[in-house]
């Protein structure tokens, strides 16, 4: 087999019960290379990584390390062989140390003592290289996001790895955070380790990678140089068909104002902010992750007490006390972490979509069970969810069409503003589309939006108005034409928060 | 925006015949009808006139249960019913030997089970943060406490006036008025934790509570009916007991939550919150009450009928975890 390759499988077929999740893909790594692997949700991208790692085992074709034929009988095979992988999501365990993290199942052990300061040490010294700002005898728990990940690769180089794959490693960072990433990356590669880098952002790919691998209906579609590519060309290659617009944004003749909040704070996570929104226009809501815009949107809600300032919806001052009388008067909210706040993943699509509701067609206190049905198939028909019927759990769907069962449960209700949460996170592409035409569409229909998120280009692309905090603060307010990727970030990242831009 | 691609989602429900045969609820009629067979083949003496003579002793922890089953299907758990009903007999006793009115001491036994569901509610609902179980642990030492120093030294108080309690031990042709209010209050717990918006707010709890929360469910609004009407049907049991003994003493009701907690899981409500219904706890606590009566009338050992009941018990929680292995095993096949 060719010696240029690191790693290389050659017709991979994986069979789950019922569904082909991988279909004679291939893949090729070069040593000391960044390769991106991409594709919609579902495209076998994780099933892939699973079968290098030793954690899945696929019914048919090959795979060489180095040249030489492997078959791995599980994960503790990849990993003496030096594959090892970073998750999107962190698997710590948040009481322990981050040393005790990062030696989890291969201790230093003598006399059947674990060494502890030859562990911390140790520690340190990966910690060290990627110029990690805490110590290994930090508690997992206390860490960022970042830092945690940092803890995370940290793990994968202490088992000598020389092929580590990184699975959507950007997806909670925030820019800075980003960028931080994208320098240990640098640096490992330098070193020469082989990265396997799964995103679905395109600025990631970009930015680190040098060649891109793209999955689409758990096939192989091809590999392409990364110089040579534009988004159009991969975007294609991921959804199988064109994307002529990916930002629908509809004209639409702004109206009245909506919704108006003055000076609200609440100690400790923001202060003094203030903002409107009017009928048929998107308001973008936008700053670095933990700038304070979901606490914001939670407090006009009443999920949470803001400790002063005033909400005034159509100009009369409300008084929520609880999230559903901030239902009632028509401000729904489409929570940031949908398997979590936003569905019961263990219910029927149709119970979740009427779970807001079901009040209003009870009689006597009884559900009304048909109207029900009736109700979630014609909203979740009209969000094009793509299922097969009303009564399947929302986590058979994937991300993209679980955020349409969330948007068909705000449809349910009566709404006058609608506030959507990073709508598109870890949704794929294809998906997004559809969500931003749905967006587009409420917009039409004149409702008013709020769009919380941190994707530049999508706030860019379809907000009318662009506001930006930062630590708890609003920092500026930027109509469409003024804001660049440019203006924003300078707004997200200023320290010294004093108000600039439009008055509230 | 309706549905660019045209695919239609189906909202057409499975027949309710196949669920019902295919579910944990046909298992344990099966399993009823099974027991009953085993009483008959076990005892001479197990017939239906006697079945209805010795069956109150035992209904009055289905009180327990339906309430009990709110609670689990949230994923909470109140271990403290037992000392309310005992706090409660001994107050309907004491009341009962002044010389009130009978219908003085139902209020009296009902009032002080309702108001120990309140304060169980009020911890609850203020300090979210604090585990149930941990709680109406610390309430089951005090309720039970409380009855003992009233009680005094001799552990024990005897009804005076045994007129009203017999009253409550009566029967309607044959059947005792206890199973007629087992049965009107199963229906109507039935329909609400099946039927109703609040049963549906109590599943949603149960499954995800930060998702019921964000979809202006009042939480803690419904936690607080819940625990009260606990309190409340401690009460109603407690009446029952009494009317069965004539008295109260520091054991009254004691493991009384346990039973009720093991009739629900048996029935197949998950303790950890937004499985099962109160079709299957009712069948459930019927199967635990008639073997109770016919091991009971061949002097099997109350102990044994414990240890019974602690296997069927474990059986019926892991029973569903084999199925699932089961199908699996073949499915891989």
């Amino acid at each position: 087999m060719s010696e240029e390759y690191i790693l290389e499988l050659k017709g991979i077929t994986k069979i789950f019960p019922g569904v082909k999740a991988l279909n004679n893909v291939q893949f090729q790594l070069k040593a000391g290379e960044v390769h991106a692997l991409m594709g919609e949700n579902g495209a076998g991208k994780s099933t892939f990584i699973k079968v290098i790692t030793g954690v899945h085992k696929a019914e048919e074709g090959e795979m060489f390390l180095n040249g030489q034929k492997v078959d791995f009988k599980g994960p503790r095979d990849a990993q003496a062989a030096g594959i090892a992988a970073v998750y999107q999501h962190a698997t710590s365990y948040p009481d322990l140390t981050v040393a005790e993290n990062i030696f989890m199942g291969h201790e230093i052990i003598r006399h059947g003592m674990i060494q502890w300061g030859a562990m911390n040490k140790e520690a340190n010294k990966l910690l060290q290289r990627m110029n990690a700002d805490f110590d290994a005898t930090a508690e997992m728990g206390t860490l960022s996001v970042a830092q945690q990940q940092m803890v995370e690769i940290a793990k994968c180089l202490s088992t000598n790895a020389r092929i580590i794959i990184f699975d959507e490693p950007t997806a909670s960072l925030t820019r800075s955070e980003s960028e931080e990433l994208y320098r240990i990356i640098d640096q490992l590669k330098a070193e020469g380790v082989s990265i396997i880098f799964i995103s679905h952002r395109f600025e990631d790919m970009y930015r680190v990678a040098s060649r891109v691998t793209v999955f689409r209906d758990s096939q192989y579609i091809g590999t392409y140089d990364v110089d040579g590519i534009t988004n159009a060309d991969l975007i294609k290659a991921m959804v199988g068909r064109e994307i002529t617009d990916l930002f629908p944004k509809p004209d639409v003749k702004i109206g009245e104002e909506v919704l108006r909040v003055e000076h609200l704070s609440r100690t400790g996570f923001f202060k003094d902010v203030s903002f409107a929104v009017h009928a048929g226009e998107i308001l973008g809501f936008t700053g670095l992750v933990g700038a304070g815009r979901t606490e914001v949107v939670e407090s006009v809600c009443a999920i949470t007490r803001a400790d002063s300032g005033n909400v005034y919806l159509e100009g009369k001052e409300t008084h929520f006390q609880s999230p559903s009388d901030a239902m009632d008067a028509g401000i729904i909210l489409l929570p940031e972490d949908r398997q979590k706040e936003g569905l019961i993943m263990s219910w029927g699509l149709g119970r979740n979509v009427t779970l807001p509701v079901i009040e209003k067609y009870a009689k006597n206190g009884l559900n009304n069970e048909k109207k029900e049905r009736e109700l979630s198939k014609e909203l979740l028909e009209e969000v094009d969810t793509k299922a097969v019927d009303i009564f399947q759990p929302a986590s058979s769907l994937s991300g993209g069409n679980q955020q349409k069962v969330v948007v068909a449960k705000a449809l349910a209700q009566e709404m006058k503003v609608v506030i959507m949460d990073e709508p598109t996170k870890g949704v794929d592409v294809g998906a997004k589309a559809e969500i931003y035409a749905i967006m587009g569409d409420l917009a039409k229909q004149g409702y008013a939006i709020i769009l919380i998120s941190s994707e530049m280009p999508e706030i860019l692309g379809m907000a009318d108005r662009i506001l930006v905090m930062c630590n708890g603060r609003k920092t500026g307010e930027l109509s469409r034409d003024e804001a660049t990727q440019e203006t924003i970030l300078e707004l997200a990242m200023e320290k010294g928060a004093t108000t600039k831009g439009g008055a509230a | 925006m309706a549905g660019k691609s045209g695919r239609t989602i189906s909202n057409k429900p499975e027949s309710p015949i196949k669920k019902i045969i295919f579910s944990w609820e046909g298992i344990l009629i099966l399993v009823l009808i099974g027991v009953n067979i085993f009483c008959k083949w076990f005892s001479e003496y197990y017939n239906m006139f006697n079945l209805l003579r010795q069956m109150p002793v035992y209904l009055a922890e289905v009180f327990l249960m339906m309430p009990m089953a709110f609670i689990l299907v949230m994923g909470e758990i109140d271990i403290s019913v037992g000392s309310i009903a005992c706090l409660s007999a001994t107050m309907a006793c004491i009341v009962c030997n002044t010389g009130a009115p009978f219908i003085v001491v139902i209020l009296t036994a009902l009032a002080v089970g309702t108001l120990c569901g309140v304060i169980n509610a009020t911890i609850l609902t203020n300090f979210t943060e604090l585990p149930p179980m941990i709680v109406t642990l610390s309430t089951q030492i005090i309720f039970r406490g409380i009855a003992e120093i009233v009680l005094g030294s001799g552990g024990s108080i005897s009804a005076a006036n045994t007129a009203g309690f017999k009253a409550l031990g009566t029967k309607v042709g044959k059947v005792p008025i206890i199973l007629f209010l087992v049965a009107i209050l199963a229906v109507i717990f039935a329909i609400i934790l099946g039927k109703s918006t609040f049963g549906r707010r109590v599943y949603a709890i149960g499954t995800n509570r930060l998702t019921a929360h964000y979809s202006g469910i009042h939480v803690q609004k419904i936690r607080f009916i819940i625990y009260t009407v606990m309190g409340l049907m401690a009460g109603l049991c407690a009446l029952f007991l009494v009317s069965t003994s004539y008295g109260a003493n520091t054991t009254t009701g004691t493991g009384f939550e346990m039973d009720a907690i093991a009739m629900a899981v048996f029935g197949g409500i998950s303790s950890t919150g937004g499985k099962g219904n109160l079709a299957g706890g009712i069948i459930s606590a019927f199967i635990i009450v008639c073997l109770r009566v016919g091991l009971g009338q061949r002097n099997v050992h109350a102990q044994v009928i414990l240890l019974i009941l602690g296997v069927l018990l474990i059986a019926a929680v892991a029973l569903p975890n084999l199925i699932g292995q089961l199908r699996r095993a073949v499915k891989k096949q």
